[in-house]
């Protein structure tokens, strides 16, 4: 018997209690177990069986509760914060956060302006090279969460930015 | 002394460089990837940086993420642990153009010791012998397939750079030679930067041992007794003992007074290792020299009482080594099993997943090095190890004993481990005896053997 069932991350390792049962049984059962379990996928392999079950749509629970790390956007990511149709301009790497070309300079971008893909919103210094960050999004800047000359991590926000239509 | 030091690694090696800073009052900045924005290290470390998503060679080999981590954070030195950046020179000299402290040997001197041809050379212009093989890198199949015949098959395919048993290949006949140098070609150049490969004549029923050498940057070196580590399966070493058992102590003297010649000549400072194989004749090779802290140098600590890391670092600041070589005594006998994240049922395959519980042992004489908690997850792109159990007594049969009793109360649940098999290998008569060489597992488990 090799009974192996897969969770969004972990594993189930199924017991079946009674060995005579109706295969139309066995698999309302093992619907069950998905449903109890939030398994997209099953397959379980018995001497008189052999069943794979797929779900449709993905279970609601998100993957962070099962213990999975935390998912962070690639490299200048974005992602909707929920409840407000906000986006995080995040930074590629890490290094110095500049929001202006030089120290009195006026900052690339400021709360209240609108960005373009392809609008400059900072520089990142990093081993002496001056990385520009460009906005990736079209809409407003919302808020400025970092500041100037201060280290940033990778996949740090910089930026939160209401998008609007392009 | 340094005040700060980033440390540039992850898992059970972040987490033992970090506890000694600690017990030497230096601050710790831990530069980790996204994937271990919730490890242990990351949560006992002074501060962390994150330096780049989940696969290594966007972060933890990325050598300009890593280095900007380190200016932006102040810090005095880094140390890589092993792997990832531990033996890349390029690294070493970026650090000290940036004035950085790089824990380990200089650039120059690991890029000498690094390129295993030239480091095979040195060794043969010391008197050292060293393994039958290809005066240099093999460049195309024809020639390697005339090493090969003037060698004597079996032969193994190295690469010229690398370690932990990667680009290592053995061709028992002229076509797995061929699809030998082809897969190794490919996997050289995608782990190595397109370094070369040379061909060494395979030494069957040998043994894998390695002597640990400390030096100073004021000429002072030492060795700190040898580890034998023959129990290693598709040259990966599984468990590790110090000192080695059943060999004839000429021999070991041989090997110390070998490793010190190379190691002097090379001008080598830090924690360094020298590998040999020896067969049952007497006889020894080297292989190669690891300019690194080793994942087995627990088992000198077990027997030594030195800290490793410590004098890594005391070095890497200028200090003289703490003692001298009369000073240095080695007491009883350790044993280092690796937990690794394996499924013995299944080729050995590495498995991520939740480590929905665990429980490491302990007790007298028992050391366990992990980063491993209940409910923490194994990310897939890393390597398998969970934890280094050390088991330490007077002599080698009470510490095997104390590791049976260790590996007995060891509870890993949620992904498969390594353990049945140690558990099966530990009670072998062949490892009790101590008659064991480096086909030992692969014969075990072609066998049959640690499947549960």
């Amino acid at each position: 018997m090799n009974d192996n069932a897969t969770a969004a991350g972990g594993r189930a390792r199924l017991l079946r209690k009674n060995a005579i049962m109706d295969p139309l049984d066995r698999v309302r059962q093992l619907i069950e177990i998905m449903k109890e379990n939030d398994l997209v996928e099953i397959e379980v392999e018995e001497p008189d069986l052999k069943v794979r079950l797929k779900r449709a749509e993905a279970p609601a629970k998100p993957s962070e509760e099962r213990g999975q790390p935390l998912q962070l956007p690639d490299a200048g990511g974005k992602r909707l914060l929920e409840g407000q149709e906000l986006v995080e301009i995040a930074s590629p790497m890490v290094g110095t956060f500049y929001r202006s070309s030089s120290p009195s300079g006026k900052p690339f971008v400021e709360e209240g302006s609108i960005v373009e893909p392809d609008t400059l919103v900072c520089i990142i210094e990093a081993m002496k090279v001056m990385n520009e960050i460009r906005a990736e999004v079209r809409g407003e800047v919302v808020r400025a969460l970092a500041d100037n000359a201060s280290p940033v991590e990778f996949g740090q926000a910089l930026f939160l930015v209401r998008p609007l239509p392009g | 002394m340094f005040s700060r030091i980033l440390i540039a690694n992850r898992g059970e090696v972040a987490l033992r460089i970090l506890r000694t800073c600690r017990e030497m009052g230096i601050k710790t900045v831990l530069a980790h990837s996204a994937a271990d924005r919730n490890s242990l290290s990351a949560r006992f470390a002074d501060q962390t940086v994150c330096i780049g998503p989940a696969q290594a060679s966007d972060s933890y080999l990325n050598i300009p993420s890593v280095i900007s981590a380190a200016e932006i954070n102040n810090v005095d030195a880094i140390h890589p642990g092993y792997g990832f950046l531990a033996e890349n020179a390029d690294f070493a000299e970026v650090c000290e153009a940036s004035n950085i402290r790089f824990i380990g040997p200089t650039a120059r001197v690991m890029r000498r010791l690094c390129d295993k041809v030239e480091a095979r050379n040195l060794a043969r212009s010391l008197r050292i012998p060293v393994a039958p093989g290809s005066d240099g890198p093999v460049s195309t199949e024809s020639e390697a397939l005339s090493v090969a015949a003037s060698l004597g098959y079996p032969v193994i395919l190295k690469s010229c750079c690398g370690g932990g048993g990667r680009g290592l290949r053995v061709a028992h006949n002229d076509i797995a030679l061929r699809n030998a140098l082809s897969l190794a070609r490919n996997e050289i150049a995608n782990s190595f930067g397109g370094a070369g490969c040379y061909i060494e004549k395979c030494l069957q029923n040998a043994r894998h041992i390695e002597v640990q050498l400390l030096g100073d940057s004021h000429g002072n070196l030492v060795h700190m007794g040898e580890r034998e580590c023959s129990i290693q399966r598709r040259h990966q070493k599984l468990i590790e003992e110090t000192p080695a058992t059943g060999i004839n102590p000429d021999l070991t003297q041989a090997l110390y007074s070998a490793a010190l010649k190379l190691a002097k000549a090379a001008g080598y400072s830090g924690a360094g290792t020298v590998e040999f194989i020896a067969d049952r004749n007497g006889n020894f090779y080297f292989i190669e020299m690891n300019a690194r802290l080793q994942v087995e140098h627990t088992i000198t600590e077990m027997v030594t009482g030195v800290d490793l890391v410590r004098e890594q670092i005391r070095i890497a600041a200028g200090e003289k080594l703490s003692f001298v070589q009369k000073e240095l005594r080695r007491r009883g006998a350790a044993i280092e099993c690796r937990i690794n994240a394996e499924d013995p049922g299944a080729g050995f395959r590495a498995s991520a997943g939740t480590v929905t519980s665990f429980i490491p042992p302990g007790g007298r004489n028992v050391r366990v090095d992990t980063h491993v908690c209940s409910g923490c997850v194994v990310p897939p792109h890393y390597d398998s190890l969970l934890a280094k159990i050390v088991a330490w007594g007077g002599s080698r049969s009470e510490a095997i004993t104390t590791m049976n009793r260790a590996l007995a109360e060891t509870v890993v649940e949620g992904v498969p481990t390594t353990i049945p098999l140690y558990r099966e290998i530990l009670r072998h008569a062949r490892f009790i005896e101590g008659l064991i060489d480096t086909n030992f597992v692969d014969s075990l488990v072609a066998a049959g053997g640690g499947m549960r």
